[in-house]
């Protein structure tokens, strides 16, 4: 009996059959993508894949088709709205059908995206960054410098063609106030693959500067597709967060701040917004030298006035002090006079006293009073004799007496 | 360099200080015309600094970026 075999093609055929009747509808998946390629006629064919957890190994794989007329609509709507450009290694959430062609096998056809999902994706690891940031201690090192009053010197890093540049350094110039700045460009390149590389090598020029610079400013201009994805890097990030210059950001963007963004000095929007920044702070250092010069102005004539005020005080009270203290001086010597006059007094009673009872005792102390008692003095050839032994028998001594005096002769 | 990169900076601080001395009768009646005149070179310094291109600070942040 001979075996019944089916053709390939219809092998084929019944799978096909049985897919598209068991799996017969649109389905959301999440998936990374791998291998994106886009021909000429503006189909796009990729891979998706799936690594188990560490995500070293696939786990699972699957051809992909996005086309032309899908493609067209589908790319612009996700770069726009994620700022990362539709390549490998990105993770996706993508609404699919299931294919199966006898010839070409296995394949999903992509009909719908939710960026929302990337850009979930996308903040996890800039949040990621970020905390490794935060752990290392260098997150919020550029944010903690002091911007200086004067920021002139600037040093730009910038692709040197880019619209946004000119834009930047239009504006600055034609400031209405006449501010002087001196920008200066460090190109780099701001999309594609070498964002990082690039403008971490334009850091490290300014580095080697950096006493030349007042500030640094990283601007990209708007251009048609957003690739920010070269400004999410751990590398760059640490790189702006460490650096000794504040650091302005205005890449150009509309959706959430980027790491750079996260960790620099001050973050704008757009290059001329960047531009705008330094105009005002420039204005707010003008205002301060102004108020300063006003206030100058102010202090010193308030200071003459001060002076003023007390010289007329101190002229208006003049004569007043002048009186009191005529007053107080004439009291002082009045009481002085009074004290010498006492004084004097007082001295003239007390020697008055003193002599008198000198007086008394001198009297008391005279030879005539004790002649009056009967006491008598005895004299030899005119001087007192006070020891017999001052005498020899036949000396002549003189007696006196209160009254009259005696001649007698020794025995 | 530092120096030049800072001299803004010194000339605000001398300015204040000069100011906060007046204002807080530090100064003497003698020294207020000489501090005042001091106080005016370093406003128009200042002003200088932010309204009149530089042509020394052009050519040194230029020439040493070739």
């Amino acid at each position: 009996m001979e075996k019944e075999a089916l053709s390939l093609l219809e092998l084929n055929s019944l799978v096909r059959q049985v897919l598209n009747k068991s799996l017969p509808d649109a389905y959301w998946i999440q998936a990374e993508l791998s291998d994106v390629r886009s021909n000429t006629t503006g189909h796009c064919y990729l891979e998706f894949v799936q690594k188990d957890a560490r995500g070293n190994n696939l786990i699972a794989k699957a051809r992909g088709t996005i086309w032309a007329n899908v493609f067209r609509m589908l790319k612009p709507y996700f770069e726009e709205s994620t700022g990362q450009v539709f390549v490998s290694g990105i993770k996706v959430m993508v609404q699919v059908t299931v294919e199966f062609h006898e010839l070409y096998g296995y394949s999903l056809t992509v009909i719908d995206i939710d960026p929302s999902y990337t850009l979930g994706d996308m903040a996890r690891k800039r949040r990621e960054i970020l905390k490794q940031l935060e752990e290392e201690g260098v997150l919020t090192l550029n944010k903690e410098l002091e911007m200086p009053e004067l920021v002139q010197k600037v040093a730009v890093i910038s692709s040197a063609s880019a619209a946004g540049y000119g834009d930047f350094c239009r504006q600055l110039e034609e400031n209405p106030y006449g501010f002087i700045f001196y920008p200066h460009l460090f190109p780099a390149l701001m999309q594609g693959s070498q964002v990082e590389e690039s403008v971490i090598a334009a850091l490290n020029a300014i580095y080697d500067r950096r006493d030349h610079f007042d500030a640094v400013v990283i601007i990209r201009g708007g251009g048609a597709t957003s690739d920010l994805s070269g400004f999410d890097t751990y590398l760059l990030a640490a790189n702006c967060a460490q650096f000794p210059l504040p650091i302005i950001t205005g890449i150009g963007h509309e959706r959430d701040d980027t790491v750079i963004d996260s960790v620099a000095h001050t973050r704008v929007k757009t290059p001329t917004a960047a531009a705008q920044f330094l105009i005002n702070h420039m204005q707010e250092t003008a205002e301060n030298l102004e108020e300063l010069a006003h206030t100058l102005v102010s202090s010193v004539s308030g200071r003459m006035e001060k002076e003023n005020l007390r010289l007329s005080d101190l002229t208006a009270r003049l004569p007043l002090v002048i009186k009191n203290r005529t007053m107080r001086e004439n009291y002082l010597l009045e009481q002085l006079s009074q004290r010498i006059n006492v004084g004097i007094a007082r001295t003239i009673t007390d020697k008055k006293h003193r002599l008198l009872l000198l007086e008394q005792r001198i009297n008391d102390a005279s030879p005539e009073r004790l002649l009056k008692r009967g006491y008598s003095l005895t004299f030899k050839d005119g001087k007192t004799v006070t020891d017999s032994a001052q005498l020899t028998p036949g000396d002549i001594i003189t007696t006196r007496f209160a009254k009259g005096e005696v001649k007698s002769e020794v025995k | 360099m530092a120096e030049k990169k800072d001299s803004y900076a010194q000339a605000m601080e001398k300015l204040e200080n000069i100011v906060s001395a007046i204002e807080k009768d530090e100064l003497d009646i003698d020294q207020l015309s000489e501090k005042l005149k001091e106080a005016q070179k370093l406003i128009s310094f200042c002003k200088d600094k932010l309204y009149k291109a530089d042509e020394e600070i052009r050519k040194i942040i230029e020439g040493a970026g070739n």
